[in-house]
């Protein structure tokens, strides 16, 4: 099963965080005000999991490589938080500031390690990429 | 057209499947792999969910900043 690794390594980047919209669903809608949803929904529904599942297309086409699968993952916040800071004012979110996105930077690094060295990690084992790609655990 | 007729030409402007089926049953394979054991929790991965928690406790208003990146 060695065909189309990247598309299977796409496929276990995104699967956490489509998960996760659920959850970020009802928080925003419940959360903000009505008028922001449709505008709120766009970062967290279309760049999020695409980019989880860009970045794991990366780290397996980057194999041999150095750094673990957590650290590689705990980078992703580096460019995503203003990333979402960016479309956050192109879209005039302002529940969204940069005093937020500074904030939340070092504890989404935290997450986003353990969400990259376990969950993304087994989903990786599953979609028989663990082995042949993933030199440390 | 009959059904046949229409039939035998969807079967001649179809190509078809290759039947490249596994030679063995991959089941057992994938249990395998689910049964392997995950990368071990040490006292980095303990202090991070700590910390984590401490955050979301001192400021709960992080929280549905953070998940807006989840």
């Amino acid at each position: 099963m060695n065909r189309h690794p990247y598309l299977r390594a796409y496929m276990a980047g995104v699967l956490l965080p489509s998960w996760m919209l659920l959850v970020v669903l009802a928080v925003i809608v419940s959360g903000i005000p009505p008028e922001s949803v449709d505008r709120a929904i766009i970062f967290p529904m279309a760049v999020v999991p695409n980019l989880w599942g860009v970045w794991n297309v990366l780290y397996i086409a980057m194999a041999p490589r150095r750094l673990s699968l957590g650290v590689f993952g705990a980078i992703l916040p580096l460019m995503l938080v203003p990333a979402g800071l960016a479309l956050a004012r192109v879209i005039d979110l302002r529940v969204y500031t940069s005093g937020h996105a500074l904030a939340i930077l070092p504890v989404g690094m935290a997450v986003y390690y353990l969400a990259w060295k376990y969950v993304v990690a087994f989903f990786n084992r599953v979609a028989g990429l663990g082995d042949a790609y993933q030199r440390r655990p | 057209m009959t059904d046949d007729d229409l039939i035998r030409a969807l079967q001649t402007a179809v190509p078809r499947w290759p039947d490249d089926r596994p030679a063995t049953d991959l089941w057992p394979r994938m249990l395998r792999r689910l049964d392997q054991a995950p990368p071990p929790f040490g006292w980095l991965e303990a202090a991070l969910v700590a910390a984590i928690l401490v955050v979301f406790a001192v400021f709960p208003k992080i929280v549905p900043v953070l998940l807006w990146h989840l």
